[in-house]
């Protein structure tokens, strides 16, 4: 177990001094132009003053 | 060291009084009754004609796990198996019985090996009287904890004992534990007595005695069984501390030492409608050191409104170009529960690994309104995320292992008089 988690711990710190140095990011940097849909339609529409919860808000 | 192997004890040979079977004093003069292997009948090992003390017409015979007579060595010592117990006690209907040979070394004298659940425990006298303070006893400077509290009857017996052992006679016992050790009280209307067990792994016994097979499989976890997770555990905190302070301390090298250089930093306006905002170009920006990211910082006048904006990054040299979108909303309120807001009128993204060069950046913004918007790019920033999500992954096996280690003494505890709460148990890890 000891050695197990000194391997893993080596993986992880070499993985943060690898992201940190070439500032990779396995994130999609786009944002989908739909989104928050509901904000724009129906701005506050999740607040419980709408019964409560997520619900289907309208298309655009 | 070397070891001088015991000469093998004096034996005296005898006719069964009750059934005429061959029986064999292992130690004589120190036994006080021997039972017979076949009848079961209890002799008085100390009478001239070995008179029975006992007839059980076979309720009280047993078999013994490790065979009479049978020799072995444990912790450097050269035992013989001359007796056996087994004993039982009720709790809440449910019986549990366990086993005790007795071992003899005529230098050493005895020892009981005792079987519970595929569990061992090589138990001598205690050396004194051990200090009681409510739940624990204090022995030989270590503290035990109460375990248990039961009333245990003898169920059979065969072989030798040092004591007037009869079917169905009772004792209370305590035990107390600090494993791998365990301190033993027992009370009869006669005496009181102690004893110290300390812990045996039954492939540990089998080989001692050099006997067939297998020993009887582990159920669930014996009161003194050693934990496997308490000797790492300090090392685990300890490299758990080494692991955490490692990705703080790289974090804040690449803080001290990243060039966190703004780039850019313009104001546009945009107004729908509008050609000349609905696309506009920044000034030549350079792009310096190695591959690293660029952090974009969108912040606007939005209120009530979004905007999407869409981003092209454009090496001047290579011509190659990297486009993004991102959308920033902004929308607030007040309603019966409050105030409330949703977005930001700002946005932040990181782009991953842009290699140095000579850059240009193009933005179409699109929305339903005017809005004044600022665009900063920096350089070569420390994303704070990657830390916090590697102190996340470190800190994962410390506490599965800790996890574990508690659910060890849980287990340890569930058949005590003081379990412990918090889950029921599993047969699926009980040898561990």
């Amino acid at each position: 177990m000891i050695r197990a988690y000194s391997v893993f711990a080596a993986l992880v710190l070499t993985t943060l001094f690898w992201i940190h140095f070439t500032g990779w990011s396995p994130s999609h940097v786009t944002e989908d132009k739909g989104v928050p849909r509901s904000v724009r339609d129906n701005p506050g529409s999740y607040r419980s003053s709408y019964g409560g919860g997520r619900s289907y808000t309208g298309a655009k | 060291m070397a070891l001088t192997p015991s000469p093998p004890p004096a034996v005296t040979s005898l006719a069964c009084p009750g059934c005429g079977a061959a029986l064999q004093i292992r130690a004589p003069g120190r036994s006080l009754v021997v039972a017979c292997v076949a009848c079961g009948a209890l002799l008085d090992a100390q009478h001239p004609d070995y008179r029975i003390i006992e007839r059980y017409e076979g309720k009280g015979a047993v078999t013994p796990i490790i065979p009479l007579g049978t020799r072995g060595t444990l912790e450097g010592e050269t035992w013989d198996v001359i007796g056996y117990v087994a004993r039982r006690t009720k709790v809440a209907e449910a019986t549990y019985t366990w086993f005790e040979h007795l071992l003899y070394n005529p230098t050493a004298g005895f020892r009981w090996l005792v079987e519970y659940g595929g569990h061992w425990t090589l138990t001598k006298s205690a050396a004194g009287v051990p200090k009681l303070a409510g739940q624990e006893a204090e022995y030989l400077g270590d503290r035990y904890r109460h375990f248990q509290t039961a009333k245990a009857e003898v169920a059979g017996v065969v072989g030798e004992l040092p004591w007037q052992a009869k079917v169905g006679d009772t004792a209370v016992v305590e035990d107390y534990v600090h494993p791998p050790l365990m301190l033993s009280c027992e009370r009869t209307k006669e005496e009181t007595t102690w004893s110290i067990a300390e812990y045996v792994d039954g492939d540990t016994v089998w080989k001692a005695f050099a006997l067939p097979g297998a020993p009887p499989e582990r159920v669930g976890v014996g009161a003194a069984q050693p934990s496997p997770y308490e000797p790492h555990s300090k090392t685990m905190l300890l490299l758990l501390g080494a692991f955490l302070g490692a990705a703080l301390l790289v974090h804040l090298l690449f803080v001290m030492f990243a060039q966190q250089r703004l780039v850019l930093d313009a104001v546009w306006e945009y107004h729908p409608g509008s050609p000349a905002t609905a696309s506009v170009e920044s000034a030549p920006f350079t792009l310096s050191g190695r591959a690293s990211n660029l952090v974009v910082e969108i912040s606007s006048t939005l209120a009530q409104s979004w905007t999407y904006f869409t981003l092209t990054l454009v090496d001047e040299e290579t011509g190659a170009a990297r486009t993004f979108g991102r959308e920033v909303s902004y929308y607030f309120g007040r309603d019966s529960d409050g105030s409330w807001s949703e977005g930001a009128p700002w946005d932040r993204a990181w782009l991953p690994s842009v290699p140095a060069g000579r850059y240009v950046l193009m933005i179409e913004p699109e929305g339903p309104g005017p809005v004044s918007y600022r665009v900063r790019l920096t350089r070569d920033v420390p994303r704070p995320l990657w830390v916090w999500l590697a102190v996340g992954l470190l800190l994962v096996p410390p506490l599965l292992f800790w996890w574990r280690q508690w659910r060890f003494e849980q287990r340890r505890w569930e058949d005590s008089d003081h379990p412990r709460s918090g889950g029921s148990s599993s047969s699926g890890d009980d040898d561990e």
